[in-house]
């Protein structure tokens, strides 16, 4: 099994977006035509703890190049709890996946509410810059059969 | 033979004698001295079976589940290790301590790598110890996850890439740990397809990783997956990794000891950091 | 014929460029069988941990890829490459011989096993240094001689003795040429370390005792892994499975375990091997008995590779003697 990496080169994002604020705040960034890079696909979440941790390994695995979590402020949960338990598990997340050798810009998470929409804009354009800036992800990434 | 082991097997005889116990679970020789077996002994007679030696090093609390559902106390030989292996169990709502007899057996002779950072030597919880309780020892238990963290991140990578490209995803280190004890584990479930059946060094990351992750907050730091491994990959070597996250993150944090204190993945605080987000 | 043990590697080296050569190294701290890089040549690894059956029976095994557009295409595996397993042990030879009973025989041959055994030589070295849990002269072996290899080598302490067994082996000895000189080499008889009472009525009485008690006791300890099946020589179960990536994907095979769970789960999830005991028993079973109902030779060749490696420590040789001992 082999990966190939072809020329011009553009990385995948994936980014999930809790269907409370995130979700909404890019609905309102695109609303309002604000521009974000086209490289970040959303993948709209019940609530961020929604992301079982195993979601960002199967990501990479299948050939993202950086991953990103977003969900709601501290005390804005919809579910009341949902991103407190969010918040834990990606911090352990984030360290483990940097010890097994992962940047840790490629794995991020951040809180978004439905009214931030340039927030959202800036943060997808960031993180986008940084991954283009790391290159394209080979670790955990599973080749095609030979 | 060993005073301890005389005592054990009269300990066991008495409590079977007594129906105290439908059965003991202990070690029993195999055909090679550096080796021992589970051994269940039901009947007083068979206890001269049972060791006790520097080479009882399986893990014994995982087999009572076998027998959960059924009426009557199951004697368990326990060594620290082995009685945080029982709390974890019991705090995982998989066995109840009313149906657990268990037999304390201070233990300071095993040479195993991992039991040197062992800090629990004598059992954290017990119905009667056999033989005297031994000095604990202060352990660094995170030295080697410290030296991977002074390497760089690709060195890292490579590190667990080549001995990942090892693994034969037997699941030894699943089926032999105390905290992975899921009716049905993930990687069983092929049809959902969480874990591919092909191996590769990708899908074996996944597996490790995901064990990992699943067993992180409630590692109880037997070892008992890295003496499994017959493919000798350092097992423990990452599970070390979340707890000493932990532990920086939530204070002295150790894990299958009764102080009731929940797995931290399993709470929050409104107070946690999230200067990573 | 003989050929000085000095001379091994410049042996190699002549027939290294018509063939791939496997040799057992270690690499990561796990012995098994690799392809030889030129390097130095060490015998001394007793049995490599890792059996060489993936040589002819990879752990994951590409079958066939497709792509489905308006059409489904398929695309079949072709390989065959020419190689030479060298050192292979006695015992391991015997496991070899086992898997081509199954893939090859009864009617039905298996072609992507098929394809690599048809190009695939050994060169096996007859057994000097037994490991402590060898017990394959009690399994109806002899420890110096592999009878299905192409070449046997008697190993002396500076020559070995090559004994070409087949045509094909005969061809690869003239490969040899100048550097084969006349003779014989003396061995001494090599016993094993671990002696069990395995005999030839064992496998007929083992039949009748499916529902014996003894089942109740012999598989308690074992912790449900895959390690005695994946470290056997002889153990060739294996399932099929899809990759799929969108329109196109892959049908591969790979190892499969009668110790799991779901190896034998249905649809509707009714498992007839609910318990560990129905599971090693069938294990056990399966290398005493029902592999002699079918093929006429025990499963088991001795290797002692699940004794050495069994994390509970169950020991077959143990249950073949508890076996003997039973009186029905």
């Amino acid at each position: 099994m082999s990966v190939n990496i072809k020329e011009g080169w553009e990385p995948k994002i994936l980014a999930f977006c809790c269907n409370w604020c995130t979700y909404t705040g890019a609905d309102l960034a695109g609303l309002n035509r604000m521009k974000y890079p086209e490289n970040v696909r959303v993948a709209r979440v019940p609530c961020s703890s929604r992301v079982n941790p195993q979601f960002v390994i199967r990501a990479f695995q299948k050939g993202c190049d950086g991953v990103l979590v977003c969900g709601c402020h501290p005390g804005d949960c919809h579910y009341v709890t949902g991103n407190y338990f969010t918040r834990r598990r990606f911090m352990l997340m984030k360290k483990l996946l940097e010890y097994n050798g992962i940047d840790p810009n490629r794995f991020q998470a951040r809180w978004i509410s439905g009214s931030e929409a340039a927030k959202f804009r800036d943060t997808v354009t960031r993180v986008s810059e940084q991954i283009k800036e790391l290159g394209p992800n080979v670790k955990f990434r599973e080749g095609r059969w030979s | 033979m060993n005073d301890i082991e005389t005592k054990l097997r009269e300990t066991v005889k008495r409590l079977l004698a007594d129906h105290t116990v439908r059965y003991v679970i202990g070690w029993e020789a195999t055909r090679f001295e550096d080796k021992t077996r589970p051994a269940f002994i039901s009947d007083s007679a068979d206890t001269d079976r049972l060791v006790w030696n520097k080479y009882c090093v399986s893990s014994l609390a995982k087999y009572a589940l076998d027998e959960q559902h059924s009426e009557g106390k199951i004697g368990i030989c326990v060594r620290g290790c082995d009685s945080r292996a029982v709390c974890r169990l019991i705090e995982d709502k998989q066995l109840l301590r009313e149906n657990l007899y268990l037999i304390g057996l201070p233990c300071d002779d095993k040479e195993m790598n991992i039991c040197d950072t062992c800090t629990h030597r004598n059992p954290v919880i017990y119905d009667e110890l056999v033989g005297e309780p031994v000095l604990e020892r202060q352990a660094d238990r995170f030295a080697m996850v410290g030296l991977m963290e002074a390497m760089s991140a690709d060195e890292r990578y490579s590190f667990w890439e080549s001995n990942y490209s090892k693994c034969i995803r037997c699941y030894a280190c699943r089926n032999i740990c105390p905290a992975c004890n899921c009716r049905a584990c993930y990687a069983d479930q092929e049809r959902v397809g969480w874990q591919g059946k092909q191996m590769n060094t990708a899908q074996n990351q996944i597996y490790g990783l995901t064990r990992t992750y699943h067993v992180g907050d409630r590692c109880i730091e037997c070892g008992e997956c890295e003496r499994v491994c017959p493919m000798m990959i350092p097992v423990m070597l990452q599970t070390r990794k979340m707890l000493k996250d932990i532990n920086e993150m939530f204070g002295d944090y150790e894990c299958g000891l009764p102080d009731g204190r929940a797995p931290v993945l399993g709470e929050y605080t409104l107070g946690d950091a999230d200067d990573f987000m | 014929m003989k050929l000085l043990k000095k001379d091994l590697k410049e042996a190699l080296r002549l027939i290294s460029d018509d063939f791939e050569l496997l040799l057992p190294g270690e690499g990561s701290g796990v012995s098994r069988f690799a392809l030889w890089d030129g390097g130095d040549i060490d015998l001394s690894y007793g049995n490599t941990q890792l059996p060489p059956k993936d040589i002819l029976f990879p752990h994951t095994e590409k079958m066939y890829s497709f792509k489905c557009a308006t059409d489904v295409e398929v695309t079949e595996e072709a390989e065959a490459k020419s190689r030479i397993v060298f050192g292979i042990r006695p015992c391991d030879m015997r496991a070899i011989e086992c898997m081509d009973k199954v893939f090859l025989e009864k009617g039905f041959t298996d072609s992507f096993y098929s394809r690599k055994r048809e190009h695939t030589l050994f060169i096996a070295m007859g057994c000097t240094n037994p490991c402590r849990t060898c017990f394959c002269d009690s399994m109806g072996l002899t420890p110096g001689d592999a009878p299905a290899a192409d070449i046997l080598l008697v190993e002396s302490d500076d020559s070995f003795e090559v004994k070409a067994q087949t045509q094909r082996g005969k061809e690869i000895a003239e490969c040899f040429g100048r550097l084969l000189t006349d003779g014989k080499v003396q061995v001494s008889k090599v016993s094993c370390a671990l002696k069990t009472k395995m005999s030839d009525d064992l496998p007929e009485k083992l039949s009748g005792m499916f529902e014996h008690p003894i089942w109740d006791e012999v598989g308690r300890a074992c912790i449900g892994c895959a390690t005695c099946t994946y470290v056997c020589p002889t153990c060739y179960c294996f399932d099929i499975s899809l990759d799929n990536h969108g329109s196109e994907g892959v049908s591969f095979r790979c190892w499969d375990s009668c110790m799991f769970s779901d190896y034998t789960r249905m649809a509707g999830g009714h498992n007839p091997r609910p318990t560990k005991k129905e599971r090693v028993r069938n294990r056990y079973m399966h290398k005493l008995s029902y592999f002699n109902e079918r093929y006429g030779s025990a499963l088991c060749v001795g290797c002692g590779r699940c004794v050495e490696k069994c994390p509970a420590n169950l020991d077959i040789t143990e249950f073949i003697d508890k076996v003997a001992e039973v009186r029905l």
